[in-house]
C-alpha cells in the first residue's frame, strides 16, 4: 500500500485540528453561560447608567447636607426657621407647578389642518390627537422646559391630556383648537425641537400637514395649576414616623 | 503532477478565506471584549462591576435618605412648638410629594410591556422603544383616572421628565431602561384598571401591536422619590399679592 504524502499531510493536519476543537470545547463546558457580545453591550449600558445615577444623588446629598447646616445655625439662635420653611414650601410649589412663573421661551400654535384637500386617504391624519400633543410636550421637556402650559392650563406630571371629539381635555377641563402651547425655557433649544428637521413637530408639519406656528418670546407669563390637590391613596414613606 | 498542484492549491485558498474569517471574528470580539480576554471572563468582569455599581448606587441613596430624615427632624422638632410652624410644616410635605420628592405607597395598579415575540417568519422585530407614543398615552390614561404618583421602571414621572429613543433602548429621567417596560402607579385600583381595559383602550391598543401586556392590581405599590434636583435657570416668580 502506498501512503501518499499529500494524504499523510491532510490526515494530520486533520488530527491536530480536531484534538485543539476537542481541547477547546473541553474547555468551554464549565463555562456554559451564552456570552453573547449584546449582553456585554447591555451589561455596560447598564453600568453606565448607574454610575450617572450616582453622580446626580451626590448633588442632591450635597444639597441636603448645606440645608442641615442651615437649620443647625438656626438651633443655636441665628435665623428663623418660619422664613426657612416659607422658601422651601414656595420653591417646592413653583417646581410642582402651583406657582405662577415668568421667563423666555416659545409659543407654539397647533391647529388642525384647514385645507379644503385632504392629505391621504384617511381624513383622520388631519387632526390633531392627543399622542400629537403628548409627543410636542415630550420634545420640550427633553429641550429642558421649565414650564409648560396648554390654553392656559399647566401642565403637571398629573395633567393628562385626551382627544375628545374637537375638543382637548386636560387637568379635567376643554379646550379647544387653535392648541396654544406656552414653554418656558432656552428659547433657541425649544424652538429646535419643535422646527428641527428629524423631530416629531417637523414631521406633523409636513407629512400630516398640521399647521404648526412656532414663536420665541422674552417674556411668557405660566399660570399655576388652578385647582386643589389632595392625595387620597399615597402615603409617604418616612422612617421613624 | 498537475493534478498534485491544483489539489494544493484549493487547500491553500480555502485556508486563505478561513485566516481571513478567523481574524475578522477576533477583530470583532477583540472590540466588543477586550484585548486578550475571552468574552466569558470579560462578562465575569463587568458583572462584578455592576454589583459595585449597584452597591455604591444603594449607598448614596442611603445617605441621601439619612439626610433628608436629619432634616425632618429638625423641621419636626420646631413644628412641635408652634402651630403655625405645623401647618406650614404640612403644606411643605404635601408639596414636596407632589413635585416628587418623597417617596410615596399606596394601592393602585402595575402595568408590564414586553416586547412583541420575533416574527421569524418576515423579519419583522420591533421593541416599544419604536411606539413611545404608546406610552406617553398610557400616562395620560393614568392621570385621566386620577392617579396620584407614577413610575417607569422605577423612575418618577415628574412634570420634567421626558421619554427617549437611545439607539435600542429608553432612557426616561435621563436614566437608561430595558424591557419590560414596567408603569406602576398609585390611585384607586378599580377606577386605574377599568381606565385602562376599556374596549379599544390602551391596553388594547397595545395588544393589538402584539405587545404582552400584564395589568394587576396592587394593595401597596411603592413609588420612589425624583432622585434629581430641579433648578430653575429661566422661570422667575410672579408675585401676584402681597401675602
Amino acid at each position: 500500500m502506498k501512503i501518499n504524502r499529500t494524504d499523510l499531510t491532510v490526515f494530520s493536519v486533520s488530527v491536530i485540528l480536531g484534538i485543539i476543537l476537542a481541547v477547546q470545547v473541553k474547555q468551554k463546558v464549565p463555562q456554559m453561560i451564552p456570552v453573547t457580545l449584546k449582553s456585554i453591550e447591555s451589561t455596560k449600558n447598564e453600568i453606565n447608567a448607574l454610575n450617572k445615577e450616582i453622580e446626580e444623588l451626590k448633588i442632591m446629598i450635597k444639597d441636603k447636607e448645606e440645608k442641615i447646616k442651615t437649620y443647625e445655625s438656626i438651633v443655636s439662635g441665628d435665623e428663623n426657621i418660619v422664613d426657612l420653611l416659607k422658601e422651601e414650601l414656595y420653591k417646592n410649589k413653583a417646581v410642582a407647578g402651583f406657582e405662577t412663573v415668568k421667563g423666555p421661551g416659545i409659543i407654539v400654535k397647533m391647529e388642525d389642518n384647514m385645507d379644503e384637500n385632504a392629505f391621504g386617504q384617511s381624513f383622520d391624519l388631519d387632526l390633531i390627537h392627543d399622542a400629537d400633543v403628548l409627543r410636542i410636550i415630550n420634545d420640550l421637556r427633553v429641550a429642558g422646559a421649565e414650564a409648560i402650559s396648554i390654553n392656559g392650563q399647566r401642565v403637571l406630571s398629573m395633567s393628562e391630556i385626551k382627544c375628545g371629539g374637537p375638543v382637548i381635555r386636560i387637568n379635567g377641563k376643554s379646550v379647544g383648537v387653535p392648541i396654544y402651547i406656552k414653554a418656558i425655557g432656552d428659547p433657541q433649544l425649544l424652538s429646535a425641537a419643535i422646527n428641527a428637521p428629524n423631530t416629531y413637530g417637523y414631521a406633523l408639519k409636513t407629512i400630516d400637514q398640521i399647521s404648526i406656528e412656532t414663536t420665541m418670546e422674552d417674556e411668557i407669563i405660566i399660570p399655576a395649576y388652578s385647582g386643589a390637590f389632595e392625595f387620597k391613596y399615597a402615603k409617604p414613606i418616612r422612617e421613624g414616623d | 503532477m498537475m493534478k498534485k498542484i491544483k489539489g494544493q492549491f484549493a487547500i491553500a485558498i480555502v485556508s486563505i478565506f478561513l485566516g481571513i474569517i478567523l481574524a475578522l471574528q477576533f477583530k470583532t470580539v477583540t472590540k466588543t471584549v477586550g484585548e486578550g480576554i475571552l468574552p466569558t471572563q470579560r462578562a465575569q468582569q463587568l458583572a462584578i462591576e455592576l454589583k459595585k455599581a449597584q452597591e455604591e448606587r444603594d449607598a448614596a441613596l442611603k445617605a441621601l435618605n439619612e439626610a433628608e430624615n436629619k432634616i425632618a427632624q429638625y423641621e419636626r422638632g420646631e413644628a412641635d412648638n408652634n402651630v403655625y410652624v405645623e401647618n406650614l410644616y404640612n403644606d411643605l410635605e404635601k408639596y414636596r410629594a407632589l413635585a416628587g420628592y418623597v417617596d410615596l405607597q399606596g394601592p393602585g395598579v402595575i402595568i408590564e410591556i414586553y416586547d412583541p415575540p420575533v416574527d421569524v417568519q418576515y423579519g419583522i422585530e420591533y421593541s416599544i422603544v419604536d411606539d413611545i407614543d404608546l406610552i406617553l398615552q398610557t400616562i395620560s390614561v393614568l392621570n385621566a383616572a386620577q392617579a396620584e404618583a407614577i413610575s417607569i421602571n422605577d423612575q418618577r414621572y415628574t412634570a420634567y421628565t421626558e421619554i427617549v429613543r437611545a439607539g435600542d433602548h429608553i432612557e426616561v429621567n435621563g436614566v437608561s431602561i430595558n424591557s419590560p417596560i414596567v408603569i406602576k402607579a398609585i390611585g384607586d385600583p378599580e377606577t386605574l384598571e377599568s381606565a385602562l381595559s376599556i374596549k379599544r383602550g390602551i391596553v388594547w391598543t397595545l395588544r393589538f401591536y402584539d405587545y404582552t401586556v400584564n395589568l394587576i392590581k396592587d394593595d401597596n405599590i411603592v413609588i420612589p422619590k425624583y432622585r434629581k434636583l430641579i433648578e430653575f435657570v429661566y422661570s422667575q416668580p410672579v408675585k401676584e399679592q402681597v401675602n
